[in-house]
């Protein structure tokens, strides 16, 4: 058997312990749970670019795990994409595709387009059949102008003008039906996609926190975070700071350093001018 | 040769595996209670969300109950089993009323609910209890329950979805637990409230099924007085 | 009352045009033929005093039980027909239980009497019911005790129903004993003067000699709780009297 961890990784995933870990699984090993961004992420097309939006919770089971994480990704200067479902899912998958887009765009001198990030990531889902669980609402201006879409984690994609994605994007696409029209002003999609993220946080447990957007257009990106705290953290309203000397010190010994003193008389010398 | 159908190499073609019948009655509505035995009040609050899975069913959903003999009862879990676990004991309670012609004496519904729930021992009311009153001295007392009516007396106790978060800041702060030189005294009503509003506030930040609003209830030989406060709502 | 008899008396559930329920009032008539059984209720506590009717020198005196444990807190003394007491008995321990073990707390005594009640008018002449008596019960009780509203007697007859004295007789001698009762009590007396007058009354309405043999006595105190009298104690007062 290989040794672990003693090469670097040469790419692609380690399924090493897949068989061992079944059998665990069988006698009723209980195996530790991803953190998963239960989410609201959306994002809209309007008049001159895309606005994305997302909250801020990530969670382990019932507990919030991340009260303020960023689930915006940066994908290429005029592409990002927001992440909802297994947290290491999505951000690896999106600097994978990331790293890809770069290597494109040295390679053939010109700037990616959403449709080509689009492309690889689904292939790489797709690879993957759903064990890879990354769901994705991907948006950004090229050459063709605004383009937004859906990724679904077993690769299958949707190129919408509205969409939303996560435990809470039912909450947020109940707004985008109501609201949503072609051709916005950016403030107007900017406040539709705020509402709609707003939906999730209040009506969803997974999603929660904050309120972050991510506009882009055709040659400026702005990436507000946060653009709203949706909630305000409770003041406390006694003190809980604890007198000196509540710790218990079990035991205490001091031990002396000899120091071994060395004298060294430094002299001057002549700078070497050779 | 004749060739006979061979039974002996498939005996049991004709068996089929036993169907099995999946039945899970229960269901997880959140919910956080907590209760405070002072000197001579007892002080028990709840949060008010209501929810099941990712969803909220209600905002505005105490799991608080009081009961006619002047104590309050912390009841959540399962919520269809609370609700029958409630109109279970406030029947009780008037038998025992009619019955004895005295209010039931908190001690007593603690030993009346311990029996009530065992009984459900092989089916149980999936519902966490806490009891909270006075005693026949008219000093806070407050009983926690485990489903199945395993209980004790005890000072302070939390129960439901963030009990775990709650507890070990009781233990601390009222209990004096890893306070070197720490005085164990009945905790104030003043401090009890402002710690409670507090330790709720906490949980409100990590558990996403407590939120909303808290609701205390604070239990004295006056009666029973209520307050509300304000938690983050998403 | 036996002059009017008619077939009314027949049916254990029939009233008679009067509205009586003849079987009813036999059965009371019954407890008249049973052995005295006095109660006092004092400020210290309760006293529980019988007489027994030892009618054969073969008989061992002690097996005749008239005093019972209820709980530790509870006594019951009986007049009429003992066989009867026994339902009755085993039903107030079980109710006494039930609620200690339900409630964690000791039954009241005015509790544990309307539980008992409860039992005596549940008899038929149908078959519908196996489990259910075909006739009333033949005895009555006093029981006495103690709980958190003090000292307390309470009596109870075949009828079911129960009402709380001071001072209370049963059985054949009750007449006199009752009369006798009421001179003798007073709102301050103390627990050692009751058992004092018990014992004093049942001797004056005894056919035979009182003795430690032929009487049983117990007391219920908030700190002893039930209490039987043993024979040197009995003898010790009977001495006196």
């Amino acid at each position: 058997m290989a040794a672990p961890c003693v090469e670097p990784a040469k790419g692609g995933f380690s399924f090493e312990n897949c068989g061992r870990n079944d059998r665990f699984k069988e006698m009723g090993l209980k195996f530790p749970t991803a953190y998963k961004t239960g989410t609201t992420i959306a994002g809209v097309i309007f008049k001159d670019g895309v606005v994305l939006g997302a909250d801020t919770r990530a969670t382990e089971d019932t507990v919030v795990a991340d009260k303020n994480c960023a689930k915006i990704h940066y994908m290429a200067d005029n592409i990002y994409c927001c992440g909802a479902g297994t947290a290491a899912d999505t951000e690896m998958t999106t600097q994978m595709i990331s790293a890809d887009l770069e290597l494109h765009r040295l390679n053939t001198g010109r700037v990616p387009r959403v449709c080509t990030a689009n492309r690889l990531l689904k292939q790489m889902l797709f690879r993957y059949q759903g064990y890879i669980g990354a769901a994705l609402v991907l948006g950004g201006v090229d050459v063709t102008g605004p383009s937004l879409y859906s990724i679904w984690p077993h690769g299958s994609t949707d190129k919408l003008p509205f969409v939303t994605m996560g435990s809470g994007s039912l909450a947020a696409m109940a707004m985008f039906e109501d609201r949503f029209k072609p051709n916005m002003s950016r403030e107007e999609a900017m406040k539709l996609v705020r509402d709609g993220i707003a939906a999730g946080i209040f009506n969803d447990l997974g999603s929660g926190s904050n309120v972050d957007l991510c506009v882009i257009t055709k040659d400026k990106v702005e990436y507000i975070r946060p653009h709203e705290i949706a909630n305000q953290k409770g003041v406390k309203q006694g003190s809980y700071i604890y007198k000196k000397g509540t710790t218990a010190v079990l035991s205490s010994q001091v031990k002396k350093i000899d120091i071994e003193v060395v004298a060294t008389e430094v002299k001057p010398q002549p700078m070497d001018t050779q | 040769m004749m060739s006979v159908p061979n039974m002996m190499s498939n005996p049991l073609s004709d068996y089929q595996a036993p169907n099995q019948v999946s039945f899970s009655p229960y269901e997880f509505n959140g919910g956080t209670i907590l209760a405070v035995a002072g000197e001579d009040y007892a002080l028990i609050a709840t949060d008010t969300r209501l929810s099941q899975g990712f969803s909220i069913h209600s905002r505005d959903s105490p799991k608080t109950y009081p009961l006619s003999n002047g104590s309050v009862l912390g009841c959540c879990g399962f919520h269809g089993d609370v609700l029958t676990l409630t109109k279970v004991l406030g029947a009780r309670l008037q038998i025992f009323e009619k019955e004895h012609n005295k209010p039931m004496p908190t001690p007593s519904v603690a030993a009346m609910l311990s029996t009530i729930l065992y009984y459900r021992r092989f089916f149980p009311y999936y519902t966490h209890n806490i009891v909270a009153g006075l005693d026949e001295e008219g000093k806070g007392c407050v009983y926690s329950f485990d489903p199945v009516g395993s209980y004790e007396r005890e000072v302070f106790r939390a129960k439901g979805s963030a009990s775990a978060m709650l507890q070990p800041l009781l233990d601390n702060q009222i209990g004096g637990k890893n306070q070197q030189s720490y005085k164990v005294v009945p905790i104030p009503l003043k401090k009890c409230v402002s710690m409670v509003k507090d330790v709720f506030t906490s949980a409100a930040e990590r558990d996403i099924y407590t939120g909303d609003n808290i609701l205390i209830s604070i239990i004295t030989k006056d009666g029973v007085k209520s307050e509300q406060f304000p938690l983050r709502r998403d | 009352m036996f002059l009017t008899r008619s077939e009314y008396d027949r049916g254990v559930n029939t009233f008679s045009p009067e509205g009586r329920l003849f079987q009813v009032e036999y059965a009371i008539e019954a407890i008249k033929l049973g052995s005295t059984a006095i109660g006092i209720q004092t400020s210290e506590g309760v006293v529980l005093a019988v007489e027994k009717r030892v009618t054969s020198p073969l008989i061992e005196a002690a097996s005749i039980e008239k005093i019972m444990e209820v709980d530790k807190h509870i006594a019951c003394a009986m007049s009429g027909l003992i066989a009867d007491s026994k339902t009755l008995i085993d039903r107030a321990r079980v109710e006494a239980q039930n609620h200690w073990f339900t409630y964690n707390e000791k039954m009241n005594i005015e509790s544990v009497t309307q539980a008992v009640s409860n039992l005596a008018l549940q008899f038929g002449d149908d078959d519908r019911d196996p489990g259910a008596m075909s006739r009333p019960f033949g005895v009555a009780l006093l029981f006495a005790g103690v709980d958190e509203k003090g000292p307390r007697l309470f009596h109870m007859d075949p009828s079911g129903t129960f009402i709380q004295y001071d001072g209370k007789a049963i059985g054949s001698g009750s007449e006199g004993a009752q009369q006798a009762l009421q001179e003798v009590y007073h709102k301050s007396m103390t627990l050692k003067e009751a058992c004092r007058s018990a014992l004093t009354i049942l001797k004056q309405v005894m056919e035979e000699k009182l003795n430690s043999t032929n009487v049983e006595m117990c007391t219920v105190t908030p700190g002893s709780l039930f209490r039987m009298f043993t024979k040197d104690e009995l003898e010790n007062i009977i001495k006196d009297l």
